[in-house]
């Protein structure tokens, strides 16, 4: 029973959905604003549930004494963030945009950045023209590459021509061929959903 | 610790990029359509025309997002836009309001008036559609808490139709959910993207569903040639030059091997 209300509900807003997008009465509009809001509302909630996970899972490994300097020092982050934030707000200058700006960003570029070796790396060990397709790969790589870098002399005359080139041929051809099966594959999966076809998200197995 | 080849590569990629960043030199360098085609957008549009700016990325991307988004708020400010910043990702909140902030200062541009910053709504979708029916009920105070209508610049905005695009600074997909829902309410989108994500938008731009693009540290550095402002793009573009260039030798230097030893082995 509690599986078909879940259903009917879902078919009843899918529904409401569908036919409001081409509609612009007043009464349209304020229903996509009203279920644009609940959405936000919900997604809120959702948060609720990963910052419970985060807190139980590392609480349970510290007790386990597992990894247990990181586990801390990320509930001590967990921690400080929201206090500073209390505390002095989050303007310019404050301590949380001063811990954000100094502690967070820079960690994240770090690991961002270290792309850049494992790139380096793999196009000296792992890239090789070994067959004609990725010969031209490679080439196209190549191209592209320079394209994006500072060229100089004859270079700079051909090359941002053959880079538009395979940017507005090949590469979007490729690009709109994947975005067309996305679109057809998001519309007929909605259309299972909606229609109580599909009811694997409704978990429990069959 | 025995030092293998992977070690003196990654070697030699950080003593290039320290080299290149600490010589300072500065490349001049020509300007791509897709970079013109921003300019002469927000060229065109009126002084004192409301210019949504979304800050959709996260931090590690910081340095290649930082001086699109800086060289693109220079030029907004410059050219007498008021710009109305928000973020659809946690991260880029504090990241957008402090560049608003550093921006608008250069200008000399007020808080409320010249600019405001709306802060983080949860749900991208949700936050697009509910903006394109009103702002004031997605946003019914600002960043630091100030309610809608005692800011001047937002009283009169109620939906997209009272402003003249958005610009989304995204380092992944983030621009097309502004396409497409935002496109529902023919809402105009720019975006300053990182370079890896060129591709992605092409289609949109090709399509006219994008009004212009200005990707990655070399779109950075054209911006910036175009504004008359030295910046964070044209300082990163010799590193970048210098990497790619690295990568390339990488490359040619792993395939020649590869052919030899296979010549070799047969």
């Amino acid at each position: 029973m509690d599986r078909k209300i879940a259903v009917v509900v879902c078919f009843a807003f899918g529904v409401v959905m569908f036919a409001q997008y081409f509609s612009a009465h007043p009464l349209a509009r304020s229903v996509n604003q009203t279920i644009a809001d609940y959405w936000q509302i919900i997604f809120a909630f959702a948060l609720i549930v990963g910052v419970v996970g985060f807190l139980s899972n590392n609480l349970q490994r510290v007790h386990k004494g597992q990894d247990r300097p990181f586990r801390l020092l990320a509930l001590a982050g967990f921690v400080i963030m929201p206090v500073l934030a209390m505390i002095w707000g989050i303007k310019a200058g404050t301590p949380f945009l001063w811990v954000f700006e100094n502690v967070q960003v820079p960690l994240q570029s770090t690991v961002f950045a270290l792309l850049a070796f494992f790139v380096a790396s793999a196009s000296f060990r792992g890239f090789r023209a070994r067959s004609v397709p990725a010969a031209i790969l490679l080439s196209a790589a190549l191209i592209i590459l320079i394209s994006r870098s500072f060229a100089t002399g004859p270079l700079s005359d051909w090359l941002p021509g053959v880079a538009e080139w395979i940017r507005n041929n090949p590469s979007m051809a490729a690009r709109r061929a994947i975005l067309i099966g996305i679109g057809l594959g998001s519309l007929t999966t909605s259309l299972r959903v909606i229609l109580g076809i599909e009811r694997t998200w409704l978990g429990g197995g069959k | 610790m025995r030092l293998e080849t992977r070690h003196w590569i990654f070697a030699g990629l950080f003593l290039l990029i320290g080299l290149t960043l600490a010589s300072g030199i500065r490349l001049d360098l020509p300007v791509s359509p897709d970079t013109q085609r921003m300019h002469d957008f927000i060229e065109g549009l009126p002084n004192g025309s409301v210019l949504l700016v979304s800050f959709d990325h996260e931090a590690s991307s910081l340095p290649e997002i930082q001086p699109i988004a800086r060289a693109l708020l220079r030029h907004g400010f410059e050219h007498k836009l008021r710009l109305v910043g928000l973020a659809l990702m946690a991260e880029g909140t504090a990241i957008g309001y402090r560049l608003m902030c550093e921006t608008a200062e250069e200008f000399d541009a007020e808080y409320g008036t010249d600019y405001v910053f709306l802060g983080f709504r949860p749900q991208y979708i949700a936050a697009i559609l509910s903006m394109g029916e009103s702002i004031k009920a997605t946003f019914p105070e600002d960043y630091l808490g100030r309610p809608y209508d005692s800011l001047a610049l937002m009283r009169p905005l109620g939906d997209y139709s009272d402003v003249a695009g958005v610009l989304s600074i995204a380092d992944g997909s983030f621009t097309t959910h502004w396409v497409e829902y935002g496109g529902r309410y023919e809402l105009k989108v720019l975006a300053g993207v990182t370079a890896a994500m060129v591709t992605t938008y092409d289609p949109y731009l090709a399509s006219g569903q994008m009004q212009a693009m200005v990707s990655g540290l070399r779109g950075a550095a054209e911006y910036e040639t175009l504004i008359n402002r030295g910046g964070e793009g044209a300082r990163g573009m010799l590193a970048q030059t210098s990497a790619h260039l690295y990568v390339i030798l990488l490359l040619i230097l792993g395939n020649v091997a590869y052919f030899l030893e296979r010549r070799r082995t047969n």
